[in-house]
């Protein structure tokens, strides 16, 4: 009996023995000291190597999107690599394609900080900062989707451009839960700069929005990182038809209160379609803007409504109504909102309309 | 059976909310080889395969998708919709497949019983003949889904 304890004792012993002897060799070997990261040959940086670049550039201060929270699973948060970072890891390659990959990309949070390191990222990533805000109020627009406002404590304003996202973190809230954020379009006015809305359709199981339908509450500190996005109006005159369904309303909310603020005289349509009546939403808003817009129509289209909807409007696919509603886009900019399926299916009508591929701009959700 | 360490991270992945709200594989206690060949087994009694269950799943998808979210008719007796959400989702295996979030519904309109899946299931399903555990949100259970769109 002495013989086997003092067997595990001694095994127990020698195991112990080796993981501190893990644990001292990867503080000597992996200790890379600081490490200079040069950004686009301007700034330089001088960060502690051993994290990811994805996580130094955050701990300056310089936020790349990403969804995943460095886990490798996202492939958002990609940038341009010139020297510094190795070959190309096993758990990149999913993400790049090849001209991806021999343009140097990569995934910065599988990039590891080891030595000095040059990067290109977007100059407008230098404006991106982390924003303290409290959840002030959600308003329910439909049965699975809500409008939630959020208040910016620090810093208390955010400039943005109407048509831009912010990444909202989505902290643990329940156990096997892991920290993850979510890139949502403002929905809130650009000139009241203290608040930032977000449109948000609940997603079957979705980590995010359960956390946000379910487990948030007023007066709880979120985090916003942003204002990211290239989505947004041209600078011309140009004629413009708009089209969104479900959650992808939101850049068009912010776009709208936009024109209203600079007395926009632009000409803009905007076709909104719903499975159902109950799909609608924002009706009175819409009607406001188009009192305060002298140009701005907008057009609701229900595919099917039932009988009890009494339903006056335009039935069918939104894409439908914009066939049936124009006979020459070219000279029309086009302004898409919404899932993958509805924007490739716009996309084909407003060309097949004269719209110049080039005059199209969109907001996919994946 | 003893585990190797990938068989070991692909549990834990399989069972934490790294990637979907609850895991892959709900209260299921058993491991996802055993799932895979309970279901794999439960398919074979019903003379189907993996493989014709997803192609049936993709082609009911590819009906509906172009309806973006409405219902659509499949047969005299199957109605189908597919709905898109903002995001996407990857697979837990070790391998690249990163999906659109998409939820498939048929829905029989004699029996009124219905089953959804997402692009996600077609590929798990396909790729590693995984149906996902018991009381999992997404879980495919073979019988059901043969009786409602075979």
């Amino acid at each position: 009996m002495a013989e086997l304890f003092i067997s595990v004792l001694v095994i127990s012993g020698i195991a112990a023995g080796l993981a501190l002897l893990l644990v001292l060799s990867e503080k000597t070997f992996q200790n890379y000291g600081p490490c200079k990261i040069v950004i686009n040959d301007k700034k330089e940086l001088t960060v502690e190597g051993g994290k990811s670049l994805l996580a130094s550039l955050k701990a300056e201060k310089i936020f790349l999107p990403s969804a995943c929270g460095g886990r490798g699973t996202c492939g958002v948060c990609k940038c341009k690599v010139l020297d510094g970072a190795g070959p190309l890891l096993p758990t990149e390659t999913p993400f790049l394609n090849p001209q991806e990959q021999k343009d140097n990309i990569r995934l910065s949070c599988q990039v590891k900080v080891k030595k000095g390191l040059s990067i290109e990222i977007p100059a407008a990533l230098f404006d991106i900062r982390l924003y303290q805000a409290r959840f002030a109020e959600a308003t329910n627009l439909t049965y699975d989707t809500k409008r939630f406002r959020f208040q910016l404590v620090e810093p208390a304003t955010m400039n943005f451009t109407a048509g831009h996202y912010v990444q909202i973190a989505c902290p643990v809230y329940k156990k096997g839960i892991e920290e993850v954020s979510r890139a949502y379009s403002i929905a809130s006015d650009p000139k009241d700069n203290r608040f930032i809305d977000l449109i948000v359709r609940r997603v079957p199981n979705g980590i995010c929005t359960t956390w946000m339908f379910d487990y948030l509450k007023a007066g709880d500190a979120v985090e916003l990182v942003g204002p990211y996005g290239e989505f947004r109006l041209s600078d011309t005159q140009s004629p413009m038809v708009f089209i969104a369904g479900g959650s992808g309303m939101a850049p068009f909310v912010s776009i709208l209160h936009q024109m209203r603020n600079v007395g926009s005289t632009r000409k803009a349509e905007y076709f909104f379609g719903g499975n159902g009546v109950r799909d609608l939403y924002l009706h009175e808003q819409m009607a406001e803007f188009e009192k305060n817009l002298s140009a701005f129509k907008f057009v609701p289209v229900v595919c099917k409504p039932s009988p009890e909807d009494n339903w006056q409007g335009q039935t069918g696919l939104v894409t439908d109504a914009v066939r049936k509603n124009f006979t020459d886009l070219s000279g029309h900019e086009g302004y898409l909102c919404g899932s993958p399926g509805m924007i490739d299916a716009s996309i084909k009508v407003l060309i097949g309309l004269g719209m110049s591929e080039k005059n199209i701009y969109y907001d996919k959700f994946s | 059976m003893k585990q190797s360490p990938q068989d070991k991270n692909l549990e834990a992945m399989l069972r934490s909310g790294k990637l979907a709200a609850g895991g892959f594989m709900g209260s299921d206690l058993r491991s996802s080889a055993e799932v895979i060949s309970a279901d794999a087994a439960a398919l074979n009694a019903l003379g189907y395969t993996a493989v014709q269950v997803a192609a049936r799943m993709q082609e009911l998808r590819d009906l509906a998708r172009p309806w973006m979210g409405n219902w659509v008719q499949a047969s005299a007796v199957l109605r189908v919709k597919s709905e898109d959400y903002k995001g996407f989702i990857v697979c837990p295996w070790p391998h690249a497949g990163r999906y659109e979030k998409r939820i498939t519904t048929a829905e029989r309109l004699d029996t009124g019983q219905s089953v959804s899946w997402t692009d996600l299931n077609i590929h798990l399903i396909l790729e590693h003949g995984f149906f996902e555990g018991r009381d999992a949100f997404f879980r495919i259970d073979p019988e059901q889904f043969i009786k409602v769109v075979f």
